[in-house]
């Protein structure tokens, strides 16, 4: 078995579930499993949300190393889903290095939902979140807009790949402005209940989530990152509103 | 609440697909949401304490994650994320910074410590709810093994 392949193998799982949100642990076991598959004895790995180092020694004692360095994440859960699918089949299946490769490109090359399908969800969500956190009709169709936008916005901003920092505050500031000028013009009542849906949209219930599992299954290192990035997601999406609630209040007074 | 959970059911569906869930996980995921969200208003009319109806209901949220993860061999990601998403406190978040745009310190303070404390009370339940798993995997492991010898 050529070691130097099952690693390249290994690594392209595991890029493929921490790119796309996985967590930490769930990268970790699956390389670990790949390479046990494949026979290779003392496979370890050490993942960070920013980077894969992974170290075998095959049968013959010769040890190999490798790292990748992760710079763009976004979030696909089917992706995951699928590469832990395929690593679990490795072993039972005895699939080869080359099929396994294969599919781990097809894997990584699957479209998303269409752009007019996320969006349309999306404006699901911010509107039925709006109704759920106490809005009335009004708020319901105006905040279902305010999520198309806003998600318009989201998908502009990552075309041209600026931070993840100022697309936050830019989707606050875009969530809260929208809310106020509909209900100045009186198509909506609460400002409140708009901008709480809307932000849903923002919010880092994922990061949370997996900062948490991180933490429980012992990774500190991306336990404590993840936290941080959370935490400055939402100052991020706070300073956004904040900033256009603080003009709106100086200039024109009131709701 | 039972219209309420519907919304939560639609509100969840959405973000299943912004996060781009496909096929049978989707509609399991949604679904999640949607009874994590009927426990909490479940919760909330039998005693008032937000916290305890959060922790609640992110224990549920949990414990049905990693029952359907097991059921449909997926990631528990895919469901807890999905099921968590209706508690996260945005309410909390907003009205935090309200107040604090407002220039009302105290009120700032109280609803910032209060949206913390939610945050925490979401972690203890979802944490409760996998280290149960954790146990009961490990109980049905020894049983396996003592039957084998």
């Amino acid at each position: 078995m050529d070691i130097n392949r099952v690693i390249h193998l290994s690594a392209e799982a595991g890029k493929i579930i921490l790119q796309n949100g996985g967590e930490t642990y769930r990268v970790e076991e699956t390389i670990n499993r790949i390479c046990t598959a494949y026979g290779l004895k003392d496979a370890d790995s050490y993942v960070t949300p920013t980077g894969i180092m992974i170290s075998a020694t095959d049968t013959a004692g010769v040890t190999t190393s490798l790292v990748k360095r992760i710079k763009n994440r976004t979030v696909n859960l089917e992706k995951i889903a699928l590469v832990n699918d395929i690593s679990r089949r490795i072993e039972p299946e005895k699939l080869k290095v080359d099929y396994v490769f294969n599919e781990l490109e097809k894997i990584s090359e699957k479209k998303r939902y269409g752009v007019t399908t996320t969006l349309f969800f999306s404006a699901v969500t911010t509107s039925f979140f709006t109704l759920l956190f106490g809005g009335n009709f009004y708020d319901f169709l105006v905040s279902f807009f305010i999520g198309m936008i806003l998600e318009t916005f989201i998908i502009l901003l990552s075309k041209v790949s600026i931070n993840d920092f100022i697309i936050n505050v830019i989707g606050g500031a875009v969530a809260a402005l929208f809310a106020l000028l509909s209900t100045k013009i009186g198509l909506a009542t609460n400002v409140d209940k708009i901008i709480i849906g809307s932000i849903m949209l923002l919010v880092p219930g994922l990061t949370i989530t997996n900062a948490i599992r991180d933490t429980i299954a012992g990774d500190f290192v991306s336990g404590v990152s993840r936290g941080t990035d959370a935490l400055l997601i939402a100052v991020a999406i706070a300073v956004g509103s904040g900033t256009v609630l603080k003009l709106w209040f100086s200039y024109l007074g009131g709701f | 609440m039972l219209i309420k959970s519907i919304y939560a059911l639609l509100a969840t569906l959405g973000f299943g697909i912004y996060f781009n869930i496909k096929g049978r996980n989707l509609i399991f995921a949604s679904v999640g949401g949607a009874i994590t969200w009927f426990i909490y208003l479940l919760s909330l009319s039998i005693n008032d304490s937000v916290m305890i109806s959060l922790f609640l209901a992110s224990l549920t949220a949990g414990i049905y994650s990693e029952i359907q993860a097991r059921y449909l061999k997926a990631p528990v990601t895919i469901f807890s994320i999905c099921a968590v998403i209706p508690l996260v406190p945005g309410g909390g978040m907003y009205y935090t910074m309200l107040a604090s745009v407002q220039g009302d310190i105290n009120k700032f303070l109280t609803t910032g410590l209060n949206t913390l404390a939610s945050a925490g009370a979401i972690a203890v339940g979802i944490l409760v709810a996998s280290t149960i798993t954790k146990l009961l995997l490990v109980i049905q492991n020894a049983r396996l093994g003592a039957h084998t010898k």
